[in-house]
């Protein structure tokens, strides 16, 4: 057994290869052979993964698999289906990959051999943290000042206003990100 | 415009990784070292902004989604470099947490709508800004949306011609699903969107900080 950080390192170079692999997949039996493999290989916690792709990743997939056949069958070119099927199988499948394997590893671990690309990651996802969290409080602000549910037309009219709000917090946090990181000897 | 994962193969996806692989670690380097402590702030916020508002897609027959970029801002205020360094970041957040886009694609979708799209909104907003600097952020914005689909589009219909049992839409369709949103609705949006937040940031007064 691998210690930290080799054994997260070791996962995600395995992930990246078998997604590569998975991608060149086109016929719809062997994507189904190896979607029973990776549903006994991440046997652990692939209900859970299941359910997040099917929410996530499975209707958009779909939908674009059904739009495209649909449109093909309006020019009367009536496309076998099987074609479309192996495109939403894949997508699936390394989205369920993707997600098993982002849940066994540490990926800033991971990527610790990539100093700038970590930073730039940890910087990113404090942001959208920090915007989400924003918006959120911003939306919650704005139902309480309304004496009834918000419509689209008032969160239009004060969406400049609270997006020079949410630029302004998430620059300050922005800073504050960087700053603590550089403290703590990052870059 | 993201291409997901699965609807490319490794024909196609290997070399865009060979291709984005040095432009990531040059545009990086060069961007964001240790001089750039003073303009990190509003790049991440801008990089976060445009992970929302690329949150926001709706799916095009042909392989791919209609969405915001919000990458000409970056290439405006800064380089296309930033912006190629920031949307990769974006794209690899929602590869790995929210399953859009994906890893394997990372290098194609980065190329299309971090670099091709971001360096037309550049070069436009370069030639125009004597004119009028909204104008010029609106066409810098609309020109940078239709280079960054039109390469998506051809990317998906060159998929077509290497394999049509792996990739079953001709460019015909995908070019047609693409860019009419595309010219019509997604690169005025997009323009309204660049003007706006441009405009926000100098009454946040954040463009002080660059």
């Amino acid at each position: 057994m691998l210690a930290e950080p080799r054994r997260s390192q070791a996962f995600v170079v395995a992930w990246a290869a078998s997604i590569f692999a998975v991608s060149a997949l086109a016929d719809p039996r062997a994507l189904s052979v190896a979607t029973l493999a990776a549903l006994l290989l991440f046997r652990r916690g692939a209900l859970r993964e299941a359910r997040r792709v099917l929410v996530g990743v499975a209707p958009f997939a779909l939908g674009l698999s059904v739009a495209s056949w649909g449109w093909l069958a309006l020019r009367g070119e009536a496309p076998p289906v099987s074609p479309f099927a192996a495109l939403t199988l894949r997508t699936v499948l390394i989205a369920f990959v993707t997600f098993s394997v982002l849940r066994r590893v540490e990926i800033l671990r991971a990527l610790a051999p990539f100093p700038t690309l970590s930073r730039l990651l940890v910087l990113s996802l404090a942001q959208v943290h920090a915007l989400r969290l924003l918006a959120t409080e911003s939306a919650l602000g704005l139902r309480s000042r309304l004496p009834r549910r918000p419509r689209t037309r008032d969160v239009l009219r004060s969406s400049g206003a609270i997006t020079v709000a949410l630029l302004t917090l998430s620059a300050r946090n922005a800073r504050d990100v960087g700053d603590a990181m550089r403290s703590r000897g990052f870059h | 415009m993201h291409v997901p994962d699965g609807f490319l193969s490794p024909q196609i996806t290997v070399p865009a990784w060979i291709a984005a692989a040095p432009l990531w670690t040059w545009a990086a380097r060069r961007n964001f070292g240790a001089s750039s402590t003073e303009s990190l702030p509003v790049v991440g916020s801008l990089t976060a902004l445009a992970f929302v508002v690329q949150g926001i897609m709706i799916p095009v027959p042909g392989g791919t989604s209609a969405h915001l970029t919000g990458m000409a801002i970056l290439a405006i205020l800064y380089n296309p470099g930033v912006a190629f360094v920031c949307e990769s970041l974006v794209l690899l957040l929602q590869a790995l947490f929210s399953g859009a886009g994906g890893f394997t694609v990372l290098g194609v979708n980065a190329l299309a709508m971090g670099l091709l799209g971001p360096g037309a909104a550049w070069l436009a907003w370069r030639a125009l800004r004597g004119l009028s600097g909204r104008v010029a952020a609106f066409a810098a914005a609309y020109a940078g949306m239709q280079v960054a689909t039109g390469a998506v589009a051809l990317v998906l219909g060159l998929q077509h011609r290497l394999s049509p049992a792996y990739m079953p839409v001709p460019l015909e369709v995908t070019a047609v699903a693409t860019m009419v949103p595309s010219l019509t609705v997604l690169g005025v949006v997009e323009g309204l969107y660049t003007v706006a937040t441009l405009a926000l940031l100098r009454r946040a007064r954040l463009l002080d900080a660059r």
